[in-house]
């Protein structure tokens, strides 16, 4: 069984009178059970030339649905306020700017509308760098 | 102002090459590198199975660079949490497991919320945001 870990840790010294210090492991597993994830895409980047607009990313009726599928999102930008918009069939999840990553949970869900993963660059010539693990 | 810094390691063998990704990231507003995000929201919660819940009861500064850390600390492998958005799905938390997210709270629709499944659910969270707006009693 293949074995995958997600290591956070967030930390400041001087966000709150008391040292922020949260740091947390995950092995991802497959849903409901121990087993661990057992698909990847792998770590890729892509360049977005066209700049502002939607791309679908990954598409829910390409995996199965209601699962414990991970994206892992990285703006390689330098550029202050460049962002990707990352939207969840039509709803805003939220903006990555420059430097910033994420980890987000995906059902890649099917009932009704679906829940395409999508990015949105603000600018031309953004590069996106992504991995997406899946639970099929 | 302040300084916040998140990273993530992620390992894994699923590949013939062993991978190793880390990213480190300065927690800074919207479309600046010279202020850092300065507000929190931290909280423990449980949740009971059936209603869902809004996790963050104030409304943030819309279309900012907020982000927002949720872990499901549920030890039974067949609890989860589902995370929705303005009743879309975006995904499931499964014990033991950890989001980093952007938090875009565009509109007051835009809430995340958490349903949980399973049994009752212990959900840590923090919101890392840019101003929020104070319901007025």
């Amino acid at each position: 069984m293949a074995t995958t870990t997600a290591t956070l840790t967030i930390s400041s010294t001087d966000l709150l009178s008391d040292e922020l210090a949260l740091s947390t492991t995950a092995t991802l597993t497959s849903a409901g059970n121990s087993t661990g994830l057992t698909g990847t895409n792998g770590l890729a980047r892509k360049t977005v030339a066209g700049g502002h607009a939607q791309y679908t990313l990954f598409a829910a009726a390409s995996h199965t649905d209601d699962k414990a599928h991970k994206v892992y999102l990285k703006n390689m930008s330098t550029t202050a306020a460049e962002f990707f918009l990352i939207s969840i069939h039509d709803v805003e999840v939220g903006r990555i700017y420059a430097g910033d990553w994420a980890l987000i949970p995906w059902s890649a869900d099917t009932t009704g509308d679906d829940a395409d993963f999508k990015i949105d660059p603000s600018a031309n010539d953004m590069t996106l760098e992504y991995m997406l693990f899946t639970d099929e | 102002m302040a300084t916040t810094t998140a990273a993530v390691t992620l390992t894994s063998d699923l590949l013939s090459d062993n991978m190793s990704v880390s990213a480190s990231t300065t927690c800074m507003k919207a479309g600046t590198t010279a202020d850092g995000i300065d507000q929190i929201e931290y909280g423990y919660v449980e949740v009971a199975t059936g209603d869902e819940y809004d996790l963050i009861a104030t409304t943030p500064t819309a279309a900012k660079a907020s982000k927002l850390f949720v872990k499901n600390h549920s030890i039974d492998e067949t609890y989860y949490i589902a995370i929705t958005q303005n009743s879309q799905a975006i995904g499931r938390l499964y014990a033991g497991d950890w989001m980093f997210i952007p938090a875009d709270f565009h509109d007051a629709a835009a809430d995340i919320a958490i349903t949980s499944n399973g049994g009752t659910n212990k959900v840590e969270y923090a919101l890392f945001h840019e101003g929020t707006a104070l319901t007025t009693t």
